[in-house]
């Protein structure tokens, strides 16, 4: 073989990471499931014929594919596809926002607590853990009973019930970096606190992070359907994927595409919202050697 | 050390008084009341149910509802349920059992399973079987509980007949086998989020650690890959794996609750639905403290495990 | 009274007695009308098949149950299931069988002014109790144990479920062991069929306790009943054994469990695979019952209740105050739709809010029809004009209000989702606002804070079709009245038709006029009746002995006379 060096090209880190990540097909697929869905759900409605709330009990329960409906129509005799997408818009935009609000909280939180250490961190994690104490249902359910059911509510409940886990990941992560050499040698160098906590602890920390917001969509989008099976989820007559399941459980043997639907759509966009973290935070992660 | 662990125990159970405090306000401002179930009856008239407000103490300040109940609390005595009477700590323990019983087994399949897909999935990286168990975990944690447990439920209870389709014994047996035969399927179903809880995080985990530089030191140096992994890379993964844990129980109390409830499952979590349904504040009073007491004691055990583990970490 | 066919499913004061005339009636006449004097003790007298019930106690039968029976003092505040297990351990002293007659339990017979029991002014009580019924730990029953459970009943100390009737009891004395008199300090009818719900405990386990409200016996209860206290495995099940030393006929059971499933569908699921042999409340959901018909070795029994399914609306709300719109709105229900699609076509249609099966039901009242037609003219003929997304207007008040409901009950959600369509189409706005059962039936309901509510109620107190604390204008909470008018109804023709009923002794003339209430109510639609309630529970092939009885608490009332063949 010969010696002679092969050109290199140089990629800048952006173009490299963007190239790791396309090659993590389960990502890209995932990604481009979400943007399927999240255009379906926002321009799907107004391609249809039917209505989301329009009942006709007279059609009540019919199979997918037997008439105009193609994912048939429910217990009221609404059509299926068009509630799926209604309830996309509404189930996708509750998972993304409360993911949104969980991390922000959760990061600034453990990132202080973490770098800061000493009485302010104890008291912020302890308030972390204070929270922690409650089991989520029991938050929610009390939470839910304050309050009026509806988007904006549903959506903090389910932040106000995902940001800890974040705060304490965070705080472990940013406790043990800052430990580190990159840490003190930046200190070292007199970046200011502020500087050291967001521009070399956190995202060293990413990884952890990235997993566990996309985990957190995922959560969210399954929390709004466990809030919805206790009763305090989407108000009727509007249309949740979580709603949509809890309404079809009774009707599990006699018509299972009721559940099916729904199902799949939740399974879909957060096994779609994991992958594309996962995807996310192998490309992100900078000493990663690309075999 | 010993001043850090005195120093939490105080932080522990001032947490605990406010987790008492916030806990009691919410439930008892929340609208409605233990006595709903009756106004709709027409067994009691509303001097019934006025008579029976004031007997139960339902009709005094909350300060002093509460100053009262916290210092019952502290001497032991938790306050008797509204429904049956009984003892709140016997209450709780005639339901603890079940759920324990449940959140064990679930646990157990779950670590194990999931620590060994998501170790073998980090070493070899990219191959079909962690395509196939990245793939399964994210199908695992994106189907709704309840939903999962539905399906089981009618596929191999009501179509195949294996399994039973609810409960944790035959009535009149009470053999193990028994017992087992109806823990199958609701620890199944509880493992599975879990399972897959566990397998991303260590996979996760274990990712970082191989990447490090002293791991590929250590291979250099010519050291065998299985030692690499169990002395190198395995302890150090395990570390975050300490946080993860502490985290696992309420999560795995409202998993269990819902599991509960589909599977008819006699535990706390079944409880303290029925308990928050007819607002029946002593149980639920006492569920919370107990969960939060136990929620402390595993977040503090997790910190001082992972601050002996890793030198680097200085307590206090 | 109330009757909720919800999560907190509770039954009526001493239900509906068809064919029982007014206890005033027959003291203060002296008629003996069917009452039910000395029917034997026996209640087999009308099953449809020959019974051969065996000789020993056999088999057990598990009956499942929505919602978990925690409450084992008959006299303190518990709800229908507890009343179910009620049933097997303790006794009344007498019941009414599900033809109305009364019959004798733990008395020997009923009291009557006949036999001696009843004095003529109904002031009076002398009852003749068996002197061969035991406790399950041996002890015999006497009079004392029931002077002790009517003398707890007023203990102020003690957390009882309710003294209507049992405060005006007075001066009891017990003349024998067997026999037992007092006075009533003013006469009153219900107080009969209030008796017929009351179990006695016994005194000499419960006069040791220190506090009534708790005790062991809370927990193991001692009683008369047909079945003894086994086990109980809380949020799982009860255990019950067979009491040999039972007073009555039966029971032909060895063991029964009440087995608590707290998901209609699991509890369906476990009936068709034959884990539970009977399925109680909540019974078995109407999209199931059809196909529950076809299941192999199972019978569905579907039996109409007391309660009426209506919707309720807060009658000082904005746009409900106008009769045009109630109207309106009731001609635009779609109720075909509702029963038969909804309820699978199992509940019967009504206008009134009495059962169809009582004697003071009134026929012919005006029927339903569907007509949206009729609905917008009559709103656009009474000044409420279309505006802004259809929503009528009118002196800038819109039709609109909320409707609420117990949440997660399936059929009820879908019954609102049909009435906003419904509304929709004559231009009135429906908005859901539902909430768990502890939180809808507390103030919200009681304090009239509610625009519209749709509820299953009992309207009756007893067999009586009295219902001044549901319609008397006295009997506003919200208004500081005494009763359960929560509807704020105020009417001077119905207060006029409540009193006069009340005091009238004539069973034809109360017909009367119970007769005219049920019309006014229906001309004014305090309520908006949708349909009768109903209850479709299954029993395994081959057990026998289960009947509805619409006059007892419990559809478990008589579980001693259930046995396998």
């Amino acid at each position: 073989m010969s010696t002679a060096a092969l050109p290199t090209v140089h990629l800048a880190p952006g173009q490299a990471a963007w190239q790791r990540f396309r090659r993590h097909r389960l990502a890209f697929a995932g990604a481009v499931t979400i943007v399927v869905l999240v255009l379906g759900s926002a321009f799907g409605p107004y391609l249809l014929p039917f209505d989301d709330t329009f009942i006709d009990v007279m059609k009540r329960f019919a199979p997918p594919l037997s008439g105009a409906h193609i994912l048939g129509t429910d217990e009221l005799g609404r059509d299926v596809l068009a509630r799926l997408m209604m309830g996309g818009r509404v189930s996708l935009s509750i998972g993304i926002v409360a993911m949104v609000i969980a991390m922000a909280v959760g990061i600034l939180v453990g990132a202080f607590a973490g770098f800061y250490g000493g009485v302010l961190g104890a008291v912020l994690m302890r308030l972390v853990d204070a929270v922690l104490c409650f089991p989520t249902i029991f938050l929610l359910l009390a939470l839910a009973a304050l309050t009026e059911p509806g988007f904006v509510t549903i959506t903090l409940l389910i932040a106000a019930t995902a940001w800890m886990s974040v705060a304490r990941v965070v705080e472990a992560q940013v406790r043990s970096l800052r430990e580190r050499e990159f840490a003190i040698a930046a200190v070292a160098f007199g970046s200011s606190n502020l500087r050291i906590m967001f521009r070399e602890l956190v995202p060293n920390a990413m990884a952890p992070i990235v997993v566990a917001a996309t985990l957190n969509v995922a959560k969210a989008i399954l929390l709004e359907s466990y809030v919805s099976y206790l009763g305090y989820g989407i108000q009727p007559p509007a249309a949740s994927w979580g709603n949509m399941l809890n309404n079809a459980q009774i009707y599990l043997t006699s018509a299972p595409w009721l559940a099916i639907a729904p199902g799949i759509a939740i399974t879909l966009a957060v096994t779609s919202f994991n992958f594309l973290g996962d995807g996310l935070r192998d490309a992100l992660d900078p000493r990663m050697n690309i075999p | 050390m010993a001043r850090y662990v005195a120093n939490r125990l105080m932080q522990a159970v001032m947490l605990l008084v406010i987790v008492s405090a916030l806990g009691f306000a919410i439930l008892h401002l929340a609208p409605g009341g233990p006595l709903s179930q009756f106004a709709v009856s027409s067994q009691m008239t509303q001097e019934d149910l006025d008579r029976v407000t004031k007997q139960l103490g339902l009709d005094r300040p909350l300060p002093i509802q509460y100053l009262d109940w916290f210092g019952r609390m502290l001497r032991g005595d938790w306050g008797r349920s509204y429904r049956d009477g009984e003892a709140v700590l016997s209450v709780i323990g005639s339901h603890l059992g079940a759920t324990l019983e449940l959140m064990a087994t679930a646990t157990v399949i779950a670590i194990l399973l999931g620590c060994w897909i998501g170790v073998l999935g980090a070493v070899r990286r990219y191959s079909l079987f962690d395509s196939l168990a990245t793939v399964g975990a994210m199908i695992a944690l994106s189907i709704p509980t309840f939903w999962f447990g539905l399906v089981t439920i009618y596929l191999f209870s009501v179509n195949l007949g294996w399994l039973p389709s609810g409960n944790r014994q035959t009535i009149g047996d009470g053999s193990l086998l028994d017992l087992l035969h109806h823990l199958i399927a609701p620890a199944m179903v509880l493992a599975l989020v879990e399972t897959a809880i566990w397998g991303r995080f260590m996979r996760s985990s274990m990712l970082e650690v191989i990447n490090q530089d002293y791991i590929r030191t250590a291979r250099a140096k010519g050291m065998p890959e299985w030692r690499i992994l169990t002395l190198h890379a395995l302890r150090n993964a395990l570390l975050p794996m300490i946080t993860v844990a502490g985290l696992q129980f309420p999560t795995l109390l409202g998993g269990a609750l819902v599991t509960e409830t589909v599977f008819t499952w006699p535990g706390m979590g079944r409880l303290f639905l029925d308990s928050i349904g007819y607002r029946d504040y002593p149980v639920v009073m006492g569920i919370l403290m107990f969960s939060a007491t136990m929620v402390l004691i595993g977040s503090l055990l997790a910190d001082i495990l992972y601050a002996v583990v890793d030198p680097r970490i200085r307590v206090g | 009274m109330a009757d909720e066919t919800g999560k907190f499913d509770v039954p009526a004061l001493g239900n509906l007695t068809p064919g029982i005339p007014n206890r005033r009636h027959f003291m203060l006449l002296g008629a003996s009308a069917a009452a039910g004097l000395t029917v034997p003790a026996s209640a087999f007298a009308q099953t449809e098949r020959p019974t051969n019930p065996p000789d020993k106690p056999r088999g057990q039968v598990i009956a499942a149950l929505s919602q978990e029976p925690t409450v084992f003092h008959p006299l303190m505040p518990g709800i229908e299931v507890d009343q179910g297990v009620w049933w097997q351990i303790f006794s009344p002293l007498w019941f009414i069988d599900p033809d109305g007659n009364f019959v004798p339990d733990l008395a020997r017979e009923v009291p009557t002014i006949e036999n001696g029991g009843l004095s003529a002014d109904g002031l009076t009580w002398k009852i003749r109790l068996r002197s061969d019924a035991k406790w399950h730990d041996g002890t015999a029953f006497t009079a004392e144990d029931v002077k002790f459970s009517l003398e707890l009943v007023n203990n102020p100390d003690f957390r009882a479920r309710n003294r209507v009737g049992h405060s005006l009891v007075k001066d009891i004395k017990v003349v024998a062991p067997d026999e037992i008199h007092w006075r009533m300090e003013s006469p009153y009818s219900p107080y009969m069929s209030i008796l017929s719900l009351t179990f006695m405990v016994p005194k000499h386990i419960q006069e040791k306790v220190s506090d009534p409200n708790n005790s062991p016996f809370h927990n193991a209860p001692v009683g008369t009943g047909p079945f003894r206290w086994g086990e109980r495995v809380p949020g799982d099940h009860i255990l019950l054994n067979a009491h040999t030393g039972y007073h009555g006929n039966g029971p032909y059971l060895e063991r029964v469990v009440f087995k608590y499933i707290p998901d209609l569908t699991v509890l369906y699921t476990q009936f068709r695979t034959g884990q539970v042999d009977y399925t109680g409340l909540q019974g078995i959901l109407p999209n199931f019952v059809q196909e529950a018909k076809t299941l192999r070795g199972r019978k569905i029994f579907v039996s109409s209740t007391a309660s009426v399914e209506h919707v309720a609306p807060n009658l000082e709300f904005g746009p409900f105050v106008d009769r045009t719109v109630r109207e309106a709105l009731y001609l635009a229900i779609n109720k075909k739709a509702i029963i038969d699609a909804l309820n699978y076509g199992l509940p019967t249609q009504t206008e009134s809010f009495v059962p169809q099966q009582a004697w003071s039901f009134q026929q012919g009242l005006p029927q339903h029809s569907y007509d949206p037609a009729k609905a917008n003219a009559l709103l656009d003929a009474a000044g409420w004009v279309r505006g802004a997304g259809g929503v009528r207007e009118k002196g800038g008040a819109k039709l609109e209000f909320t409707n609420s409901t117990t949440s997660g009950n399936a059929v009820r959600e879908q019954t609102q989702q049909l009435l906003i369509q419904d509304w929709r189409a004559i231009g009135a706005a429906m908005r859901v606002n539902n909430m768990p059962a502890a939180v809808i039936w507390g103030d919200f309901w009681q304090q009239s804070k509610f625009n519209s509510v749709l509820v299953s109620v009992n309207f009756m107190l007893g067999s009586d079709p009295d219902v001044t604390p549901r319609f008397g204008s006295g009997a506003i909470p919200a208004k500081g009245g005494r009763g359960f008018n929560t509807y704020q109804y105020q009417s001077p023709e119905a207060d006029r038709l409540l009193a006069e009923g009340a005091k009238q002794f004539d069973l034809a003339q109360r017909k009367v006029i119970y007769g005219d209430l049920q019309k006014l109510v229906r001309k004014d639609l305090a309520v908006l009746p949708l349909f009768q309630g109903f209850i479709a529970e299954g029993v395994k092939d081959g057990l026998q002995g289960f009947r509805h009885n619409i006059n007892t608490s419990s559809n478990c009332w008589n579980i001693r006379e259930w046995y396998w063949t």
